[in-house]
């Protein structure tokens, strides 16, 4: 992956928020849902503020404590889990990432410890999704009732 | 078979519009000529303060209307939405060949081609429905090919169209229930099976107010309330004998073997069914198998995260707009773990008591 590579929220399929630090994100086609806190949520934040990935790892060497191998591997993997889900995509964008937009903290010891951001992934809703439509249908072409309720 | 999900509208191109009306004027014609072989009878509901007319083709459908009848009115002036309700089987009346393919069945029954701005067009698998509304007329169809729906659909009648209808006012239909008292009211979100049915039914002995258990209205208007949709509650048959009060009152004890337990509160606790309470708290039930029922705060987003998907997946077209409306909805408001004990009557108490200290801590906040 280019190190200048941007990406966006893969909207409308996908709607978010963040609220308090925690992202919420749901994947209206799948029925997947997703939840980021602590440095997840701040990369999405930045993700779909237009950051490119240099952008993500400059920001979270910033704001977090955290040596620069592992912060470079840990946003690498979120960003291709959020990519694998679909919940983000690739974008040719060249409009800049605004690199003074929030301020950072300036002393380490005033910033919380980079943790590998962990994507969490909740698959509960996706039986309400996967009913085959099409059951028998009568002489008039209408699906006839099906036995079962909804969830 | 892949059924996109994400259909807000199709393409406002006018040959889609134009299509989607004509079809809209079809099934109407055919409302109207039921109904006149049938003769009119009509009901009028008032919704989260909307006046709305249910009009039927004969009584075939009337009971129907149960779950809606806490919230009847005699209100005869001009509906703000009239619902035309009509089945083939009692009015002899056959619905016309569908003018779609097989491939335009999308995820929750919506019809690709026949979804405007202005038209929405479900079919829903359960009950075999057909539900069109016209934005535009204030003016929407159900139809059906049997009037013996399933009790699921006597529980939450006519849910699609109101939920498109009432969310052009401000109103979302949300999957949660809702109780409270003097001190406003608790809503109760989750998935199916979490708790809120027995949450929302163990309130019913206790001084708290019953709102709904299953599917409420949320509105921001004046600030976040919760109003009151249905008044049946639904319980799985091996749950319901944790209620043995409420054995007598079930409308379907002859068929617990395949059907959930269908009650309407209204009918049996008319006084404890309050049609609209502010909401002070958002509660998330979850089943310990410890005695009592404590509670403890979570944060706002695994509340959003409880309430959100477990509503847009239930419903046709509901998707970023309904998302948006329940996070900006929670995000001022406590949310809670309600930790739901074995013994049923430490729920209410914990829910008063709750109650109390959300609001302790309100007056405190504007001291």
């Amino acid at each position: 992956m280019s190190s200048n590579q941007r990406f966006r929220v893969n909207a409308p399929t996908v709607t978010h928020e963040i609220i308090d630090g925690e992202a919420v994100i749901i994947n209206l086609d799948s029925g997947n849902y997703y939840s980021l806190v602590d440095v997840g949520s701040f990369i999405w934040g930045l993700i779909e503020k237009g950051a490119s990935a240099t952008d993500l790892q400059n920001r979270v060497l910033q704001n977090y404590q955290g040596n620069a191998t592992d912060v470079d591997r840990g946003v690498q993997e979120l960003l291709g889990q959020l990519q694998q889900e679909n919940l983000i995509v690739p974008v040719d964008r060249a409009d800049g990432f605004d690199q003074l937009h929030e301020a950072s903290s300036s002393n380490d010891h005033e910033k919380p410890a980079f943790n590998p951001p962990m994507l969490q992934k909740y698959s509960d809703m996706q039986e309400l999704l996967l009913l085959d439509p099409i059951h028998d249908v009568d002489d008039a072409g209408w699906p006839k009732p099906t036995p079962d309720p909804p969830k | 078979m892949s059924t996109p999900h994400v259909v807000p509208s199709d393409s406002p191109d006018k040959e889609k519009t134009s299509r989607a009306v004509d079809y809209f004027e079809s099934v109407y014609e055919l409302f109207k000529s039921s109904q006149r072989v049938t003769g009119p009878v009509e009901r009028n509901y008032s919704i989260g303060g909307h006046l709305i007319r249910l009009s039927f083709a004969g009584e075939a459908l009337l009971p129907i209307s149960s779950a809606l009848e806490h919230l009847a009115t005699d209100d005869l002036s001009t509906p703000d939405l009239t619902i035309c309700l009509w089945d083939s089987e009692s009015t002899g009346q056959r619905m016309f060949q569908r003018p779609w393919e097989d491939d335009d069945f999308l995820a929750r029954g919506v019809i690709q081609g026949y979804n405007t701005e202005r038209i929405y067009t479900v079919f829903q698998y359960g009950s075999a429905a057909v539900s069109v509304l016209d934005k535009e007329r204030n003016l929407a169809i159900f139809w059906v090919p049997d009037p013996n729906i399933p009790y699921w659909e006597k529980g939450a009648p006519l849910r699609v169209l109101l939920h498109w209808w009432l969310l052009s006012k401000g109103l979302q239909l949300v999957h949660a229930a809702a109780v409270g008292n003097s001190s406003g009211g608790v809503l109760i979100g989750g998935k199916g099976g979490s708790g809120k049915s027995t949450t929302a039914l163990s309130c019913l002995e206790s001084d708290l107010s019953y709102i709904g258990d299953d599917y409420t209205l949320l509105g921001m208007d004046s600030g976040p309330a919760v109003y009151s949709l249905y008044n049946s509650a639904k319980l799985n048959s091996d749950h319901v004998q944790r209620f043995p009060e409420l054995l007598p009152k079930i409308a379907n004890p002859d068929r617990l073997t395949e059907e959930k337990a269908l009650l309407f509160v209204n009918e049996h606790y008319p006084s404890k069914v309050a049609t609209q309470l502010p909401v002070r708290a958002i509660l998330v039930p979850r089943v310990t198998g410890l005695t009592d029922t404590t509670w403890k705060r979570v944060s706002v987003a695994m509340t959003l995260a409880a309430l959100a998907p477990s509503t847009i997946f239930q419903l046709p077209r509901a998707g970023n707009e309904a998302f948006k409306f329940l996070a900006a909805f929670a995000r001022p408001l406590p949310c809670y773990s309600l930790e739901v004990g074995t013994d049923l009557s430490t729920i209410p108490r914990a829910i008063e008591a709750l109650l109390a200290e959300v609001d302790s801590d309100s007056s405190l906040q504007e001291e």
